[in-house]
């Protein structure tokens, strides 16, 4: 009798991320690539939350499917989603040479037994007894303080870009290609 | 199931995503093409934060989500001023730089 484990649960969730991701890559029309990208989110929060990870799970769905892939939808809403036309070319089968060899490479360096031994101290158990999310918070401001600041001060940067490109970067590109 | 597994399923999608990148003319399958390489070293950093019994890898993890937001937001806005500017979207013919 087929019985549902956590690994038939988490390999049928891999695999179903890897077909996701395929769809991304070969579908024409941007619209169904959205749309398999979020089924590839879902299914890597899925495994997230597998691994004991509910808070990056949480902030996967939240950030990922919902913000970043609203604002992708929106894109291909406002411009068309035109279907492309694929030919094949130099390029093309160049990059499938670079793309399978880089494959076997990064095979070859996942056959490499465990070097680093296990040191750490946030056992499931433990995390599960102070909550995910309040071990990520204590982890996150106690240890890695300046890293968090830094991406604050990175998303303060990408607003004011987008603000200068979506400002001052349409007239005078217009009048220079009259 | 194991280190291995998670380390094939990411790898994979990370080698889908690079081909998507180099393969594909539209600017916008190629953002997504990065967002799932970004996404497969995610599922590698929470997966082995898991098996190293950390949570450095979750945080690391958080601050990419951080950068991707970021990266997408600003290339959404690059796209759609190439897109005011010369009305179509293949990367091949935005050429106005090369030499």
């Amino acid at each position: 009798m087929f019985e549902i484990t956590y690994e038939v649960v988490v390999f049928v969730l891999g695999i179903t991320a890897v077909l996701a991701a395929f769809g991304v890559i070969l579908c024409a029309s941007p619209i169904y690539c959205a749309l398999y990208l979020i089924g590839n989110m879902i299914c890597l929060a899925l495994l997230f939350l597998l691994f004991n990870a509910e808070f990056i799970a949480a902030v996967q769905i939240i950030v990922y499917a919902g913000a970043v892939m609203i604002l992708f939808l929106f894109i291909i809403a406002l411009l068309g989603g035109k279907k492309e036309i694929s030919e094949p070319s130099v390029q093309r089968s160049s990059a499938f040479t670079f793309v399978i060899l880089l494959f076997c490479e990064l095979l070859l360096a996942a056959a490499v037994k465990p070097t680093h031994p296990i040191t750490g101290d946030m056992a499931p158990d433990v995390v599960n007894a102070i909550g995910s999310a309040k071990a990520v918070g204590i982890e996150l401001f106690s240890r890695h303080l300046v890293p968090f600041e830094l991406a604050s001060i990175l998303l303060l940067i990408a607003t004011i870009g987008i603000i200068c490109l979506a400002k001052f970067s349409y007239l005078p590109a217009r009048r220079r290609l009259k | 199931m194991g280190h291995q597994f998670v380390l094939i399923i990411s790898a994979t999608i990370f080698c889908i995503g690079t081909a998507g990148f180099l393969i594909r003319k539209n600017p916008l399958i190629m953002l997504m093409s990065v967002e799932l390489m970004l996404n497969s070293v995610n599922f590698l950093l929470v997966g082995y934060s898991s098996f190293l019994k950390t949570l450095d890898g979750q945080i690391f993890a958080l601050i990419i989500m951080t950068v991707a937001a970021a990266e997408v937001v600003v290339g959404l806005a690059i796209i759609l001023t190439i897109f005011r500017t010369r009305h179509e979207l293949n990367v091949d013919h935005i050429n106005v730089l090369k030499g």
